[in-house]
This record gives C-alpha cells, structure tokens and sequence, in this order.
C-alpha cells in the first residue's frame, strides 16, 4: 500500500472521528443533550465516512500493526491500533442497529449506551495513538521501507 | 362531617323495625334508646358511618333516604286514617346526608371532579375547558376556575357562580360552585347543587341524564339527584327557578317549597330504597361526560373505541382514586402537582392511631403525612409509561422494535398511539362538555360551535410533543388600551345588531353555523351602542380580533384570540395502529402531517379568513431542520448499507488477523515445546 493512501486513510478517520466526537461528545459536554436538528444530522452524515476511513485504516495498517510485524511500532501503538479498530466496529454497529427493527426499546437503550461509551474508548485510543504514530520511524512521515 | 350521629342505620345490628321505633320518638327517647343498646350489646355501639364491608363484592345498598335536615324520608301511606288515598309527596333526598352517612361527604367533596373553584387545588395539567357557546351571538369562550392559560376564570367574563352552574351542571357532577359554602341569593330557594354520587357510580342504568337535564334548566337543583335518580317527579308546575324569580332579594326563602312525589315502588316495606352502585365506575357512566366523538353523526360505526376499553379495563382501573376522589388524571409528572389535603391526612392519622394506641397524635399526623406523600409517588405507575413497562394489569409490556431511544425523549406516548391518526387537515371532533353530548338534540355538524379539532401537535410543558385539541374562543368584547373584556351573549345581543338566521334556515342549521362576512362584523361593531368609555368594540374570533378604524375593518393576529389546547389521551390505538408501525415516514417525510399538516383556525368566519399555520410553526420548530431532516430519509437505506458493509470488512480484517495472532502464539507455543523435550 503506498504511503499516501495509508495517510489519507488516516486523515479520514481522524478528521472524521474528531468531528463525530465534537458532535457527539461535544453535545454532552457543552450543549444540550441528546443531539437534534442540524448537530444530529451532521453527525448522521459523517458517520459513513468515519466508517469508510475506518475500513480502509484496517485495510492499509493492520499489516503494520501485527503482533510480531516487521514494524517499528511500539507495541502500545499496536495495541491501541487494535483497540481502535474493535471499538470502531463497536461504535457503528451500535449506531447503525438502532435503526433496524432488530432490539426492543431494552435493547435500543444498551445499544445507545454502547455507542456512547465504546465512542469514548474510541476517541481515547485515536487520541492516543496519534503521537505514537508520529513519532515511531514507521509512521506516518516515514518513507514505506518495502 | 354532615352525618348526624343521632339518626340510626339500618346496619346497626337491630334490625329495621327498631329503627321504624326509633324514628318515631323524640330525641330524648332515642339517647335513652342508644344507651340500653350500648350497654345491651356490650361491644359498643355503631353507626352506619363506622361499619365498612371491605369486600370486593359491592355492597346491597338498600338504605333510607335522609332529607337536608337529616331526617329520613317516608313517603307517607298509600291511604289516609281517613282511609282516602295520599300521595307519595316528601321532602327530596340529600346526596350529602343519604350517601355522607357512611361514606365522607366533607373528603369526597375535595376530589378532582368538585375542587376547581376551592383555590387550594395545583391546576395541573391543562384540561378541558368549560366552552360557554352562544350560537346566536356566535360566542365561544374557554372558561375554567383552574386558572389554566387561554382560558378565563368565570368571574373574569362576569359569570356568577349561578350562572356557572345553572349553564354548566348538564355534565357536572355538582358541588364546588353549586355547593358554596354560604347558601343565599336564588339558592336559598333552588338549594344547592350536591354531588350526585349516582352520576358516576350507579350500575343500573336508571340513572335520567335528560331528566335531570331538564331539572336544572329548571333551576330545580335541591330536586335533581331525586328526579334524575327516577326515585320521583317534581311535585309542583311551578319550578324553583320561577319561586325564586318571585322572591325579592331583601326576603327570606319560603318556608314551603315544593315536594318530590316519590314512586312508591322505590320503596320497601321499611321505607328503604336499593341503590345498584358500585365503587368501581361503568364505563359508560364516565362517557357521560367524557365521550370524544371525531366520527361525527352516522359514521359513528366506524369508531373502534379506546384499546384498552376493548380490552374489557374499566376507565377507572387507571384513573383511580381514594375516599378523597382525588383521580388519577394519568400524565407523567402528575406527582407533583397533586395536593394531599387536611382531610386526607386526619383520616390516615385516625387510622394510624388505631392500629397503634401509643402514638402520640403529632407523631401520627407526621407518619400520615409520609405515608400519602409516598403513595402519591405511586401513582407514576398508572401513567402509561408505568403500567407498561411493570406489565401491570396484564399490559403488554413496551417492544418499540427499532425506534431510537431519542422518541421517548422528544415524545409523549400518547403522540403515537393516542387520538385519530393525522392527516393534511385537522379533524373536528364533539365533546361531552362542549357539544352537550348524551342530551337530546338537533343533530350536531362539524361546523356546530364550538369547533374543536384534533389532533394538534404541540410541546407540551415537559418538552415533549404530544396531541392536543384545540378550540379558539370567539366573543364580542370591549378593548381599552391592551386589556380585553370579553362580554357574555347577553350583553352582546344587547349591545349589536347581529345578523339573524332566516326562519327558513332555522331546522337547516339549527346551530347558526353561517359564517360572518367581513361586512357584517363591521356592521354589528358600527351598531355597538354600549358607550366608548369602557373601550372600544371588538370581535375576536379564528386567531384574530376585528376593530373598525376610521370606517374601515381592521383585523390582525391577538394574544387573547390564541387557540386553547389540551391534551388529548384517548382513545389509545393499538400498536398496530400506532404512528411509526408502517416504518419512520409516517412522521419523518416531507408531507408527514405531524410536520405539515395545516391548521386552519375554525370560528364563525369565512373559512379563509381566519390564521392557518402548519404544525411546525404552532409548535415553533425550524421547518428547514423538518424538512431536511425528512429529506436524509431517503440516504437511509444507503446509510445502512454502507456502515454493515464497513463493519462486515473491519470484522473480517479483525478475524483475519485475530486468528492469524492465534496461529503465531500456537505455534511459538508447540515451539517452546519442542524446545524444553
């Protein structure tokens, strides 16, 4: 995978991520929860192209971040690069099932918890992860070394 | 307490015939009686208001009738010493000392249905209004002594508490106004109007809505509950309303005022008469006054009834209510506007002392006051919320498969699965108390006043939107500078010259339906002779008020001319039938009428005339954040698509790797293995 590929993938779900986290978490904390209107929308609307950054982040790094890689990855990035992507599947499965006439209103509300909570390990791990990255030699303004 | 503990009843242990005995002596004789029986019986002596049966199964109510004064009514004997036939004439019953022996008059009379004028009772959540309607003078005013906003307290358009009662008791149970605590003026003749228990809990279907219809509009109040009862008749052609048109305000009431003639056949051998009651309320004695009827005249048939009546429930196995008659009304949040009363708390305190002789009568108000505080918390649980989810009374509990968690934050229940399903324009509907419903009459149309519609979309004050009807009031008025005085039908027929119906149209439209033209409002507002020293003449009607201006008709949107709205619970659909059960754009779609239905304000003016506004902006939403939002529906679908297939690709990538970690740790693992044999 070239290395401008793996950036942008990167980029994506970041930049997506932090803006789903300042919709989402934002409302909690500065607004006035739970997210409507425009806020709502907005966050609808970015979430599949978290989900598409998120796809091709696993596609373009998980090589890197195998256990036992030929990487210079920590192995705490390489952890937290799983974590992300487990709570990442999490986050928009739990946001996407709500609409499914799958769950009860029982169900519905764990699956809103869920999404919540596991969207907060998620931003944790991304804020984490990112200056990991940028200071491993494998990472994001490395030169690709195959 | 109005009972008179010298009168015996006949379930003291000894037997009608004592009592015959009894009533017959004078009072001394009868404490000498009681005093025998005291000691006779040797285990105290009790009156009918200290026995309670405590059964599920309703009690034979075969008891004497007690007049006002407490004494009990026997029809004298169908012959004369002289031998010559006598009617049955006496006094009528009182609800108060007949019904008060056992049961606490002074408590029940503080219930929700009697306390609206007592001022000590929270106004709760705004309910239906009392609608004074005039066809003739095209008047329709929101009237409630709660103080509820957008409606006015009688005092406030000049209506006595007479007036109240003579306009309103129809589908009034009686007490509160009709029952002050001074009697005078008129009521010194036409007696007060008691509650009438029977209205409620009679189980016979003896009970005379017309006759006793007839017997107020008559002003004949003392005599209602004994006619309506069917017990008798009037005994007079000259009703209390015309005696105490003849009697001059300065003098007392006569002496002698007519008599009921009682049917005989009411009566047993000892002059008591059955009552088919019970505490637990017909359904169709509370559809009396509480009938919500949107398929108008014939299609009637259509209507498929509350849910739950259907169901085989009672109205009242969810608006419940204690000795205090204070009833459930059933809204979230109701906790907190409901009052526990004095006499709430002295009866729980009798009998916290009588199961525990030792605490002192301060300790027992306190734990009196606990124990109802707490059981006021319950009544949470008989909301539909509360029944719902506890599964009580066999309800199916909530599923909601696949609606977000948000619409219970943004909605009530009753938004969903309450009231006819919306469509583009609003559906008028009749009521108990605003189209004399139950009471015989011309047949009433959907442009017979007042007009109520339903269902309106509103924020209720918990935020939530919910389904409300809504009524806008209508009345000729005097303004003075921004202070509006409404004038009663009267006053308004005296003051302008309104257009008349044309006898030809009289049986068409026995209602005066016939809008008013812009002409003729002006014309009747010209005509105003009442003198401009209290304000100028006005009509407000659909939303707006009407003033001529130097000659021309002026009208425009008016704060007192704003719709009444209440919120409507009944009659629930089932689930099937609920709003969303055929998928997310029966609201969320760019013509859902919760959004975009129109509401075009209905009074006696062109149709055109009056405010039309959409949903949204009733309840003063952005309609590009409805409309919008309506339109991402249509990306639905995708949204989904896409977000599996992301996850259904991350979930493989995971597996993948997952299993791949696992080979490597198995197969370092058999390596170590090998290493160590």
């Amino acid at each position: 995978m070239s290395r401008a590929l793996r950036k942008f993938s990167c980029g994506v779900l970041c930049v997506s991520g932090l803006f789903l986290a300042f919709t989402g978490i934002g409302t909690f904390l500065f607004g006035k929860p739970p997210m409507t209107h425009w806020v709502l929308m907005a966050h609808v609307a970015v979430a599949p192209l978290f989900a598409l950054g998120l796809v091709a982040v696993a596609l373009t790094w998980s090589d890197r971040c195998q256990c036992g890689g030929q990487s210079s990855l920590s192995a705490l990035a390489k952890a937290l690069f799983w974590v992300i992507l487990l709570a990442g599947l999490v986050v928009i499965l739990s946001g996407v099932l709500p609409m499914t006439p799958l769950f009860d209103t029982t169900g519905e509300h764990l699956l809103y918890l869920t999404h919540r909570y596991s969207a907060i390990v998620l931003i944790g791990a991304i804020l984490l992860h990112l200056p990991l990255l940028a200071l491993s030699k494998d990472g994001l303004n490395r030169r690709d070394r195959r | 307490m109005r009972q008179s503990p010298s009168q015996f009843s006949r379930w003291a242990p000894f037997g009608g015939a004592v009592r015959q005995i009894i009533c017959t002596l004078g009072r001394a004789s009868r404490l000498l009686l009681s005093a025998w029986v005291l000691i006779y019986c040797n285990h105290g002596f009790l009156f009918a208001e200290d026995v309670h049966t405590e059964s599920r199964t309703p009690f034979l109510h075969n008891i004497p009738l007690h007049d006002a004064q407490g004494r009990i009514i026997s029809p004298p004997a169908l012959l004369g010493d002289d031998g010559k036939p006598q009617e049955a004439k006496a006094n009528p019953y009182s609800t108060a000392l007949t019904c008060g022996k056992c049961h606490d008059y002074d408590a029940i009379s503080q219930g929700w249905h009697f306390n609206a004028d007592s001022g000590t009772a929270k106004p709760g959540r705004p309910g239906e209004p009392w609608i004074l309607t005039d066809p003739a003078t095209h008047t329709q005013i929101p009237l409630s002594y709660r103080g509820w906003a957008g409606t006015f307290k009688p005092s406030e358009v000049g209506l006595s508490d007479y007036q109240f009662v003579t306009n309103f008791a129809r589908h009034f149970p009686g007490g509160g106004p009709g029952e002050p605590g001074k009697i005078r003026g008129r009521m010194a003749v036409t007696g007060a109007l008691e509650i009438d228990c029977l209205i409620c809990h009679q189980t016979a279907g003896r009970y005379d809505h017309e006759a006793r219809f007839n017997a107020l509009k008559a002003e004949n109040f003392r005599w209602t509950p004994t006619i309506a009862a069917g017990l008798g008749s009037f005994a007079s052609s000259r009703s209390a309303g015309s005696i105490a048109d003849s009697v001059r305000p300065d003098r007392p009431a006569p002496a002698t005022l007519p008599a009921i003639k009682y049917n005989r056949d009411r009566f047993d051998t000892e002059n008591n008469v059955t009552f088919q009651v019970s505490r637990r309320s017909p359904v169709n004695n509370c559809y009396y006054c509480h009938t919500s009827q949107a398929e108008l005249g014939d299609a009637r048939w259509h209507s498929d009834l509350d849910v739950h009546i259907k169901a085989g429930l009672l109205c009242v196995d969810c608006h419940r209510n204690g000795l205090d008659h204070a009833i459930v009304r059933g809204y979230e949040g109701e906790e907190k506007d409901r009052t526990i009363t004095d006499t709430a708390i002295d009866l729980r305190k009798q009998l916290i002392r009588r199961d525990n002789t030792t605490i002192s009568e301060d300790d027992a108000k306190k734990l009196a006051k606990q124990q109802l505080q707490s059981e006021v918390g319950k009544i949470e649980t008989l909301t539909c919320r509360g029944c719902h989810t506890d599964g009580r009374l066999g309800s199916p509990r909530l599923v909601h498969k696949g609606l977000p968690p948000i619409h219970f934050e943004k909605l009530t229940c009753t938004a969903c699965h309450s009231g006819p399903l919306p469509t583009s324009e609003e559906q008028v509907v009749h009521t108990s108390m605003a189209h004399k419903l139950g009471l015989p009459a011309p047949e009433r149309g959907k442009n017979t006043a007042p007009v109520v519609i339903e269902p309106v979309f509103l924020r209720g004050a918990d935020g939530k939107i919910g389904p409300y009807k809504m009524v806008w009031p209508s009345f000729w008025a005097r303004l003075n500078g921004n202070k509006l005085t409404p004038m009663l039908p009267a006053e308004a027929a005296t003051n302008f010259t309104l257009p008349q119906i044309a006898s030809e149209d009289v049986a068409r439209d026995p209602y005066n339906t016939k809008p008013l033209t812009d002409s003729q409002i002006q014309k009747a507002l010209a005509s105003f002779s009442g003198g401009l020293s209290n304000g100028d003449p006005v009509f407000i009607a659909a939303g707006k008020i009407y003033r001529v201006d130097k000659g021309a008709l002026n009208s425009w949107e008016f704060a007192a001319a704003k719709p009444y709205a209440w919120a409507l619970a009944h009659d629930v659909r089932p689930a099937a039938q609920a709003l969303g059960a055929r998928g997310c754009a029966d609201c969320h779609a760019k013509d859902s009428p919760m959004y975009f239905a129109t509401v075009a304000a209905r009074g006696p003016v062109e149709a055109n005339a009056g405010l039309r506004k959409e949903m949204w902006e009733l309840r003063g939403d952005d309609k590009s954040v409805a409309s919008f939002f309506a339109f991402t529906f249509h990306f639905r679908l995708l949204l989904k698509c896409i977000v599996f297939a992301c996850a259904f690709v991350i979930l493989g990538v995971l597996l993948h790797f997952g299993l791949r970690g696992l080979g490597a740790i198995s197969a370092r693992a058999g390596l170590a293995g090998k290493d160590k044999t």
